[in-house]
């Protein structure tokens, strides 16, 4: 516990940052969740209290878009796992260290340009009468239909998270280091059984990480699902974005808001329990427990007391 | 009769498997480059089954890029490697009955002492109940059985080197590589490992390659030594010859201490003149007329105040000031300098070693017997060059 103080103090800045940028905002959205729209001219009044705008929020139309929302979302951050994961494994384990650099940076690239620019600049790409449908029309194929489809959607949500799920991925099996992969290869074990068994549960943090920094910014995203999706890319976050901006209604707009955070944390939550489920099996099989020795070996105390 | 020989012919044209032990590792003139740079060089040794081997030699000579074509981690890019008689080219690491004691250990840090040990009987689908009894008996063997449920960031250097033995050894292979094992432990738990990896190879019968850059290490463990430089063996001996009879002036410096004398070879072959001394030998080994190299452990030389007032040249003396006198325990270590270019140590046993102090003219003599000499040679050319201390 002493060890841990100096550490805590360390950390003050960034308790602060906390405190101002993240607790404080959330804290009022909570806050005016409960309150209500007292005119045409006001967003939001707090002197009665109630659960009145949480009932406002479960509406149909709601539902079907917290549905969608939900589905884009995690199909979106599986999609980005199942990509990064071989790109992140092969930049940190197979290309030349030479390399990592400049791979590294071509990760990047989409992050020089604005969110909204190269999410237009794929409307431009995959509309009927853009330049790919053109040239596939010229090669005997039908007009590029994909636009506003759920389809586009995810290639969209793909493009512009990538990179936040390589990265992290990227850093974690580049801390794996060679000489435990050859270790296990020495020992007997194949390339995907080092691969289970070693290199990807010393990844978790950047596992973690990487569909965190996916899931939770996806869940929130509209721009991606309106410009690709159209009527169809309905998100809760555009809801909100409607509330607070176009109805001037703050106190519904904070109960969706509130509501998608819950939910955020609870599919988090469900997510890791499953995986925790479905590897339980497989961690108690590799699981072995000795136990202290009922009499300590004569050589063993010997070679104790030699060293005491 | 002759169905008999034509088998034997069949068996000699095939790589007559059987005629190696298990445990034998051949290396079979084995080279191995990175880019335009040769780590080992048409390098050939054969390693009896059972034996304690040692390759020994400086940073960058190539030994562990040997242990890792042994292990399968790296292809030779020409020659043949052969283990228990067979062939090893192409086979995969996790095939291979050879097991690796890394330089750092490479513990699995998400995974207790215990199941670090079981690792590799879990991928040989070993029965449970006797994973759990090998296991056991692989940590008593290593004196680990008390942290068989730590995790290995909860131990010590030295205990996480012995759960790595433990963690090799459980698995039975018929070769145990390691390298530089000790190279991390201070140097009291380094002496005791060493005494007692001996001893578990003595008693299990496994072929231990052991690769070090300590010839301390490798004298005082190893059945045999090959000494290696630039990919190549130099020199490959017991113990006793490696230190009393060096093949070269490399391995004479690299094992043990030398005074190094340079100069022309004089008298038939049988003494090197250089300026400080005349080194005479008992043997005939050089061409007359080059340039030669005569060697002299510190241990050979013996040191007196210098109180004959005749500078006379007599063959192995040397005479010069003395500028240095440590204790090293056992026995007394002097510096003396006898140029500008070249300085000699002698050392005698501290019971009878001569009161001096620095600053004294001394004479130092050794007996022809105790003289080795070499052609001149690039890696120990300078005068005076004397290999680093022993520690
Ligand atoms: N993976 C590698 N890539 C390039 N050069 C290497 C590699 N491994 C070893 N070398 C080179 O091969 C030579 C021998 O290295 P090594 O076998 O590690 O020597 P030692 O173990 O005797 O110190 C050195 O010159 C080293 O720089
Ligand atoms: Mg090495």
């Amino acid at each position: 516990m002493r060890k841990r103080l100096p550490g805590f103090l360390l950390a003050a800045p960034a308790w602060a940052w906390l405190a101002v940028f993240f607790v404080a905002p959330v804290g009022m959205v909570v806050w005016f969740s409960f309150g209500y729209k007292p005119s045409i001219f006001a967003t939001q009044a707090t002197d009665r209290l109630s659960f009145d705008r949480y009932a406002e929020v479960f509406s149909p139309t709601f539902f079907a878009t917290f549905q969608n929302t939900l589905w884009v979302g995690v199909v979106g951050t599986v999609l980005c796992f199942l990509i990064g994961l071989p790109v992140a494994y092969w930049m940190a384990v197979k290309a030349p260290p030479s390399r990592r650099g400049l791979l590294v940076a071509l990760v990047m690239v989409p992050f020089w340009t604005n969110f909204l620019v190269r999410t237009l600049g794929w409307q431009v790409i995959l509309s009927p009468d853009g330049w790919l449908s053109t040239a596939l029309q010229g090669i005997g194929f039908e007009p590029l239909a994909i636009l506003n489809t759920r389809g586009a959607v995810l290639l969209g949500v793909v493009y512009n998270y990538l990179p936040l799920m390589i990265l992290p991925l990227f850093v974690a099996f580049d801390r794996v280091n060679g000489p435990l992969r050859e270790a296990s290869k020495d020992l007997g074990a194949g390339k995907w059984t080092t691969f289970f068994r070693i290199t990807l549960p010393l990844a978790q943090p950047g596992i973690i990480a990487g569909v965190l920094l996916v899931f939770i910014p996806l869940m929130g995203d509209y721009i991606t699902a309106t410009v690709l999706g159209g009527a169809k890319g309905n998100m809760v976050g555009q809801l909100v974005a409607s509330q607070f901006q176009t109805a001037q209604n703050w106190a519904l707009g904070s109960a969706m808001a509130v509501v998608l955070i819950i939910v955020i944390l609870a599919t988090v939550a469900v997510g890791a329990a499953i995986v925790w489920l479905v590897t339980l099996p497989i961690r108690a099989s590799h699981r072995l427990v000795i136990g202290a020795p009922a009499t300590a070996p004569a050589s063993a105390s010997i070679h104790e007391e030699v060293a005491a | 009769m002759t169905t008999a020989t034509t088998t034997e012919a069949e068996a000699a044209t095939t790589s007559s498997p059987g005629a190696e032990a298990p445990g034998t590792v051949v290396i079979d003139a084995v080279t191995k480059h990175y880019g335009d740079s040769t780590a080992v060089d048409r390098l050939s040794l054969t390693i009896e089954a059972g034996e304690f081997i040692s390759l020994l030699g400086p940073s960058g000579c190539g030994k562990t890029t040997t242990l890792r074509m042994i292990a399968g981690f790296e292809e030779p890019d020409d020659g043949d490697i052969r283990v228990s008689g067979r062939s090893v080219l192409g086979v995969p690491p996790y095939r291979r009955d050879v097991n690796t004691v890394f330089q750092a250990y490479a513990l699995f840090p998400h995974m207790s002492v215990a199941e670090n040990v079981a690792y590799g009987l879990q991928q040989k689908r070993t029965p449970k109940a006797e994973i759990h009894d090998r296991v056991v008996d692989a940590l008593d063997l290593a004196q680990m059985r008390r942290f068989a449920d730590r995790k290995p960031t909860q131990l010590s250097g030295g205990q996480q080197q012995r759960v790595a033995l433990a963690r090799a050894l459980v698995n039975r292979p018929s070769v145990l590589l390691l390298d530089e094992p000790l190279g991390a432990l201070d140097r009291q738990l380094r002496e005791e490992m060493q005494l007692e990896l001996k001893l578990l190879q003595s008693r299990l019968g496994v072929t231990f390659v052991f690769v070090t850059h300590d010839q301390g290490e490798a004298l005082s463990m190893s059945d045999r030594i090959a000494i290696m430089r630039s990919g190549r063996i130099e020199q490959l001996a017991d113990a006793d010859t490696v230190y009393a009879r060096p093949a070269s002036a490399y391995v004479a410096a690299f094992v043990g201490q030398q005074n190094f004398f340079s100069g022309t070879v004089v008298e038939g072959g049988t003494a090197v003149d250089s300026t400080h001394a005349l080194v005479r030998g008992t043997s005939a080994g050089l061409p007359a007329g080059g340039t030669g190299l005569a060697a002299v452990r510190p241990e050979f030389v013996s040191i007196e105040a210098d109180v004959a007032a005749d500078a006379s040249g007599a063959a192995n003396t040397a005479r010069g000031s003395l500028i240095g006198v440590s204790h090293l325990g056992e026995t007394m270590q002097y510096l003396v300098r006898l140029g500008d270019d070249q300085s000699l140590i002698a050392r005698r046993p501290s019971p009878e070693a001569p009161q001096l102090s620095v600053g004294d003219a001394v004479v130092c003599s050794w007996r022809a017997e105790s003289v080795l000499l070499f052609p001149a040679d690039d890696a120990a050319s300078a005068s005076g060059y004397v290999a680093p201390p022993t520690v």
